[in-house]
């Protein structure tokens, strides 16, 4: 193969128009020494500039654990000439058994000027057929959003933390969904970010007996990094809509206040502290403390019930370990809708 | 409780993982300096705490003879789950894990020890939030099951807490006949209710073993065609270039049939034959699971001498080493009539497998180590392209369960060219290719699933006794037979005796090629 990942360049340079015949070229040279894989079409969109590079890095990384199809879309709308170009490009790595090299294809499209309106032309051109689309949006939606694009997309990945109009794109996203042909999951990077605090604060209550802690909550404390508020927020919505606590508006503090299904009140400081996207949570229930913090230098979080302690994997807020994480769940993400609707009340 | 109960009352579980929850819990491993602790047990143990499913709130505490202290306990641990582990161990990890491990020595048969137990785990409880939860595991040989049993009952620990609940583990093999396993249920049972109790088959932990059922069931295309209308024969194959490795003393009283068919095989069988359950409850697939051991058509003496052929290796080589036969391994008799080979066909009498054979073939020192299912469809009518001189071969799915776990299905394609030429291709799906992380190893899912209290992929005490009172039979004939004249040698690295061959060409079949 040619083109390497290490490189992370786009790959080799083809028209458009002869994308499958240099794919199969590339192929016929390496003699069938390789193994394609692809379980997904991955399609990217970004309109950061120097955006290509980037994302075939990360790419590579990806299909390290989710064999695909990707497509990685870097686009300008808004220049002045018109540019469109392509790559293909190779990921291989030998497979965990060590018995072959595993590969997955990336086709890399630059789109500036007026031809990024050729985005959805592009991606169904290219799709491996018969096999799930998941678009990886990065960045901000842009409005309007092509229907026809969205009407084949199975899954939009998107990071809510990169939004500076949260209800604007939250509606955008929402709108989408309703005029797409088919029902499109929405999977949020900055929910996937709570996978593992969720995870510690939901065994605290796993046995019977500490259930009747749920009505005892006084008050949850929420130390997050510069930059990830969207993500304290986030928890806090979760919180609140899987135990039924609403958002009391008459209190003027800075804390955010909510009433449980008893009339009870419940205080959410949240706190904007150096370090980790969710440094902390604490959840008070009278004199017992249920605390979840991430552990200095080590990606592990110290959970303690009382003086009970022990640690659990934290995860990884970098943007591969999220998008792998992401994909080896999937699901419906109710449970995430809801908690995005608590979150457009607190705003 | 169930798990489910446990989802639906904690609503923060809502939408976090797509299987039932483990629960807090101490567990108590006997034989906890054996190999089986240190190899699978721990390292399991480990590997689920490092993914992050293991509840925080869970206590290990090893019994067994040998005095040592927690901290030795935990050192050599921590030396074995390194070696055994399924990904490295972490030591910051370990270090947290390794706070949850406890040693309690007493001898198995000895009241005091167990009186003790009970002691440590309330204090465990108490300082751990184990929950009065309590998960016996028997890595020991089944001629100790009866004094732990026992004493747990005696000491009090086989009834739940309030709240809570006692379950125990028991591994293979149950029994070595059908009267040695109703024994042994009954013994379980004077202890543990069938609801507490958990036979381990690590066959069925497997990823592909659990697939089976998603392979048939949720795949509208092949379910119509499963049945005697479509399907000409089964073959399941489990071959292992390994001869007896230091497990002479077990396997010498136990042989191939008892040792794999009675339990791994037969549950691959089961999988592979039986009716779509109701639900995915334990009961549910349990019950058709049941149905088909009891559908397998019981043999006369006369039919097994036909039907089953049982071989022993002799030596030869496995990947171009010599190695010496059977009767030459350490620990085993010079005269040893146990069989290293079994291979059976065997029917399903139920409406769905009526007229389908079934050949089961399993092994030791055979050229290849391998277990699979192939069902083997059958061939197109003899019109159009194999009507003259084209002899179209079948179109077979298999089921590869290991190593390198997947699906494969041969079906005929027409060789690129002018002339009319017909070949079998194969469409090959590799879970190792397209799913980039490892699986968890079966000790881990099976673990986990004690904890949760899902007990589907766990033996029920019908399912045992039912397989035995198919293969009782077999084993007493053979041994009635005064000379033991059935008993064929097959020189290592080959695949077993010629007779084993002319089973299936009898019916004009051949055993696939690994």
């Amino acid at each position: 193969m040619p083109a390497t990942a290490e490189t992370f360049s786009p790959g080799i340079s083809v028209e458009i128009g002869k994308i499958d015949r240099e794919l199969k070229k590339l192929w016929a040279e390496d003699g069938g020494a390789k193994t394609r894989a692809s379980l997904i079409n991955l399609a990217v969109y970004s309109e950061a500039p120097g955006s290509l590079p980037v994302n075939t890095k990360m790419i590579s990384e990806i299909t390290e654990d989710h064999a695909c199809r990707a497509i990685v879309i870097g686009a300008n709308p808004g220049a002045t000439e018109n540019r469109v170009e392509a790559w293909i490009n190779v990921h291989c790595h030998v497979s965990r058994t060590g018995s072959k090299q595993v590969c997955s294809e990336q086709l890399s499209f630059l789109l500036e000027g007026p031809s990024a309106r050729l985005l959805p032309n592009i991606v169904f051109s290219q799709l491996d057929s018969d096999l799930p689309l998941y678009l990886w949006w990065q960045g901000e939606f842009s409005d309007p959003m092509d229907p026809q694009l969205w009407a084949w997309v199975d899954r939009v990945i998107y990071d809510s933390r990169d939004w500076n109009d949260f209800c604007g794109q939250m509606q955008r996203v929402e709108t989408a969904q309703a005029e797409a042909k088919q029902r499109i999951v929405l999977c949020d990077l900055n929910w996937t970010r709570l996978f593992q605090i969720r995870l510690a604060l939901a065994q605290f209550f796993d046995h019977p007996a500490a259930r009747a802690r749920f009505e005892e909550i006084e008050s949850v404390e929420i130390d997050f990094a510069p930059g990830f508020r969207s993500t304290a927020l986030l928890l806090t919505g979760w919180l609140a809509a899987q135990l039924r606590w609403t958002h009391d508006r008459q209190k003027a503090t800075n804390a955010l206040d909510f009433r449980g299904p008893s009339g009870r009140g419940i205080r959410v400081p949240l706190q904007e502290r150096a370090g980790e996207p969710i440094g902390r949570c604490v959840v008070r229930c009278g004199s017992l403390e249920f605390s979840v913090a991430h552990a200095e230098n080590v990606d592990l979080l110290d959970v303690a019930m009382g003086d009970r302690r022990c640690r659990m994997p934290a995860g990884q807020n970098d943007t591969v370990r999220l998008m792998s994480e992401e994909l080896m769940r999937g699901g419906p993400h109710h449970v995430y809708l809801r908690a995005m609707n608590c979150v457009r009340d607190l705003l | 409780m169930s798990t489910s109960e446990t989802q639906q009352a904690n609503p923060l579980r809502e939408g976090l993982a797509t299987r039932a929850v483990p629960q807090a819990c101490s567990v108590v491993i006997f034989g906890a300096t054996g190999d089986l602790t240190m190899r699978k047990l721990i390292p399991a143990l480990y590997n689920i705490a490092a993914d992050g499913e293991l509840p925080p709130a869970v206590a290990v505490i090893g019994f067994a003879r040998r005095k040592k202290t927690d901290d030795e306990f935990r050192k050599e641990q921590e030396e074995s789950t390194k070696k055994f582990s399924r990904q490295p161990v972490r030591d910051e990890i370990w270090n947290s894990f390794a706070q949850a491990l406890f040693y309690h020595p007493s001898e198995f048969h000895d009241a005091a020890g167990y009186k003790s137990l009970a002691e440590r785990l309330e204090k465990i409880d108490r300082e751990r939030g184990t929950g009065g939860n309590r998960l016996f595991y028997l890595a020991v040989a089944p001629d100790q099951f009866e004094a732990i049993l026992k004493n747990l009952k005696e000491a009090g620990l086989n009834k739940p807490s309030e709240g809570g609940w006692a379950r125990v583990i028991v591994e293979k093999p149950f029994g070595t006949d059908l009267e040695t396993a109703r024994e042994l249920n009954t013994v379980v049972r004077t202890a543990f209710a069938e609801n507490q109790t958990y036979r381990i088959d690590h066959f069925l932990g497997k990823e592909t073993a659990q697939n089976i059922l998603v392979l048939r069931f949720a795949n509208a295309i092949f379910e119509p065609i499963w049945n005697g209308r479509y399907v000409d024969h089964i073959q399941i194959t489990a071959a292992e270039t390994l001869g007896v490795e230091g497990r002479a003393g077990y396997y010498e009283g136990a042989g191939a049939l008892r040792d794999m068919v009675q339990n791994h095989l037969l549950q691959l069988l089961c999988l592979v034959a039986m009716e779509p359950p109701t639900d995915l409850g334990a009961d549910s697939i349990r019950d058709e699971k049941v149905k088909i051991v009891r559908s397998l058509r019981r043999m006369t003496a006369e039919e097994i001498g036909r039907n089953v052929v049982r071989g022993q290796y002799s030596e030869g080589a496995i990947n171009g080493k010599d190695v010496p036969g059977y009767r030459s391994e350490k620990n085993v008799k010079p005269d040893s009539k146990t069989e290293t080979f079994v291979a059976l066909k065997v029917r399903v009498d139920d409406w769905r497998l009526a007229d389908v054979p079934i050949y089961i073939r399993v092994g030791k020192r055979l050229p290849k180590s391998g277990t699979e299912i192939s069902v083997h469809f059958k061939k197109a009518p003899a019109v159009l392209f194999n009507r003259e001189s084209v002899s179209l071969d079948q179109n077979v799915l298999v089921i590869r369960i290991q190593p390198d776990e997947g699906i494969s299905l041969r079906m005929q394609a027409k060789v690129p060219g002018t002339s009319f030429r017909i070949e079998p291709v194969k469409m090959d799906f590799h879970y190792g290719t397209s799913f980039g992380k490892a699986s968890p190893e079966a000790y881990e899912r099976l673990l986990l699933d004690a904890m949760s209290g899902d007990a589907t992929l766990f033996a029920r005490r019908d399912e045992v006794e039912e397989a035995w009172a198919f293969v009782d039979p077999i084993e007493q004939t053979w041994v009635a037979k005064e000379d033991q004249p059935g008993l064929f040698m097959y020189p290592a690295g080959s695949w077993g005796p010629e007779e084993a061959d002319e089973l299936l060409a009898r019916d004009g079949r051949a055993w696939r090629r690994l």
